[in-house]
């Protein structure tokens, strides 16, 4: 057998940019690929991303070359497997149980939502990437974890500053020094309220953690924390985004759904068109072999769940997004141990709160030059601007 | 050879043969039963697995414990007492032949 193919010609910035017509020639003639520019082997088929995400043994989620770990001071859960990754992310579990979503989460994030509506001005162009998205999601974030004190402003900083630093391939210094500085006033804040839930317990994160019968070691709590906070905006915000562009440059769907109440397959489409997380790396430990081409132990494959959604096999049209198509599963939350901690949160507060919400409130919301919007990101991914007049 | 009869919300019969040791869940994946969709791939992170047992069933295979059924809460069809998370129910010979109920929807 032989290895899979060397790309060098696919480069970085044109993945930021738009890489969805990159994966589909990739699907098409070398769905396993190892690109230069990114040093991963490219896996870019429905069928063979999901089996990796679902086999910690063989497919490790403890990389060690990446920058997360100095970003974070921390080796965190995410680049955990086994017991250790279990145990750290069941101490968080009972926050996002069944009941507190129903109880607590969704009660708090409606009283939210109004309040972020309320604010909006009609029959002006806003941007609801800074006006409602990014900070809406901030807010029910820093309640959820038990950080209520801190401001949407301080929540975008700290997660874009550990997004940024567990990104910095390049090693360079700034996203380091910046993240550093996040670090140093999560740590404060998160100690100070770490007592005062000791004494006063609530259905937090942060509170279920401290106070558990037996508690992870306290430096294991704060960077669950921070992986909550790197994670925890940019995702419902991003989705958010993509789903009211996806409706309000489909009108005819958006109709449809406002006569059916299905919000549901809004989100779910939305992820899938344009799923937040793109991609996910795991390092291989045995030599093994994916499509026929050798997979040496220690290299490290990358599952493109963003191409998975798009995959002919599975998806008519995948590059145009639909609501009203049939309900295919889709990768975007991952599977496997690691699959993603906020889904049934997501589902809830985007998919049956906010889209019902916002469109009865501003039912002849308009996209206001939908051209200009511009898409960004190859690891996470979404638009950075959403102009709307709101009516 | 162990086996699993799966029989869909509309009636649909499908017979097949499991590994003993694998889950109902990997043997539903394996045969492509697509009411089946187990999200976090046996985790039990998620309710995308739910099944219910046959009534007939249900004393061989065994009810969900507590855990299970704080997951359970997840799941987009109606949880009756014979609900389980199939990743959680494990093939073997005894209870070979077992059939299982697979709900109108998993999301």
């Amino acid at each position: 057998m032989a290895l899979a193919p060397l790309d060098d010609e696919i480069a970085i910035s044109e993945l930021i940019s738009n890489p969805y017509p990159i994966y589909k020639r990739l699907r098409a003639q070398t769905p396993v690929l190892r690109v230069k520019s990114i040093g991963r082997t490219f896996i870019t088929k429905a069928a063979d991303t999901r089996p990796i995400k679902d086999n910690p043994e063989l497919f490790s989620s403890n990389d060690p070359n990446t920058p997360m770990q100095r970003a974070f001071n921390a080796h965190t859960l995410m680049r955990k497997d086994g017991e250790d990754h279990m145990a750290e992310r069941k101490a968080m579990m009972p926050t996002f149980s069944p009941t507190n979503l129903k109880t607590v989460w969704s009660p708090a994030y409606e009283k939210l939502a109004h309040e972020y509506l309320d604010r909006l001005p009609r029959n002006e162009v806003i941007d609801l990437f800074p006006m409602l998205a990014g900070p809406l999601s901030a807010s029910i974030l820093s309640i959820i974890l038990g950080m209520p004190d801190a401001t949407d402003d301080d929540m975008q900083f700290w997660s874009q500053a550990l997004i940024d630093g567990a990104g910095n391939f390049a090693w360079a210094d700034e996203p380091f020094e910046r993240v550093d500085k996040a670090n140093a006033a999560m740590d404060t804040y998160i100690a100070k309220q770490a007592e005062i839930l000791k004494a006063e317990p609530d259905q937090s994160a942060l509170s279920v953690m401290v106070n558990a019968d037996n508690p992870i070691a306290y430096s294991q709590i704060v960077s669950n924390l921070k992986i909550a906070i790197g994670g925890g905006i940019n995702e419902p915000r991003d989705c958010m985004l993509t789903i009211l562009y996806g409706l309000l440059t489909n009108i005819d769907q958006l109709e449809e759904l406002k006569t059916s109440g299905n919000w549901s397959a809004a989100f779910e489409e939305g992820v899938r068109w344009v799923a937040p997380i793109q991609v996910s790396s795991r390092l291989v430990m045995q030599d093994t072999t994916i499509r026929g081409f050798d997979i040496p132990k220690g290299d490290v494959v990358m599952t493109i769940q963003a191409s998975a959604n798009h995959d002919e096999e599975l998806f008519e049209d995948g590059d145009k997004f639909n609501a009203l198509r049939k309900r295919t599963p889709h990768q975007s939350f991952g599977s496997g141990p690691h699959h993603c901690m906020g889904t049934h949160l997501a589902r809830l507060t985007i998919g049956k709160l906010l889209l019902p919400l916002i469109f009865e409130r501003f039912p002849n919301m308009e996209i206001v030059e939908p051209e200009n919007v511009k898409w960004w990101g190859f690891g996470f991914r979404g638009p950075l601007n959403l102009n709307v007049r709101l009516n | 050879m162990t086996e699993v009869i799966f029989v869909s919300a509309n009636g649909e019969k499908t017979t097949v043969e499991a590994n003993a040791g694998d889950t109902v869940m990997q043997t539903a994946l394996a045969a492509n039963i697509s009411d089946i969709i187990a999200e976090c791939g046996g985790a039990m992170m998620c309710a995308t697995c739910h099944v219910y047992v046959d009534d007939d069933w249900l004393e061989r295979v065994g009810k969900a414990d507590e855990d299970e059924l704080t997951m359970l809460d997840f799941a987009s069809s109606e949880v009756k007492p014979t609900s389980r998370l199939s990743c959680q129910i494990k093939v073997d010979d005894e209870n070979s032949g077992m059939i299982i109920h697979l709900p109108d929807s998993q999301l």
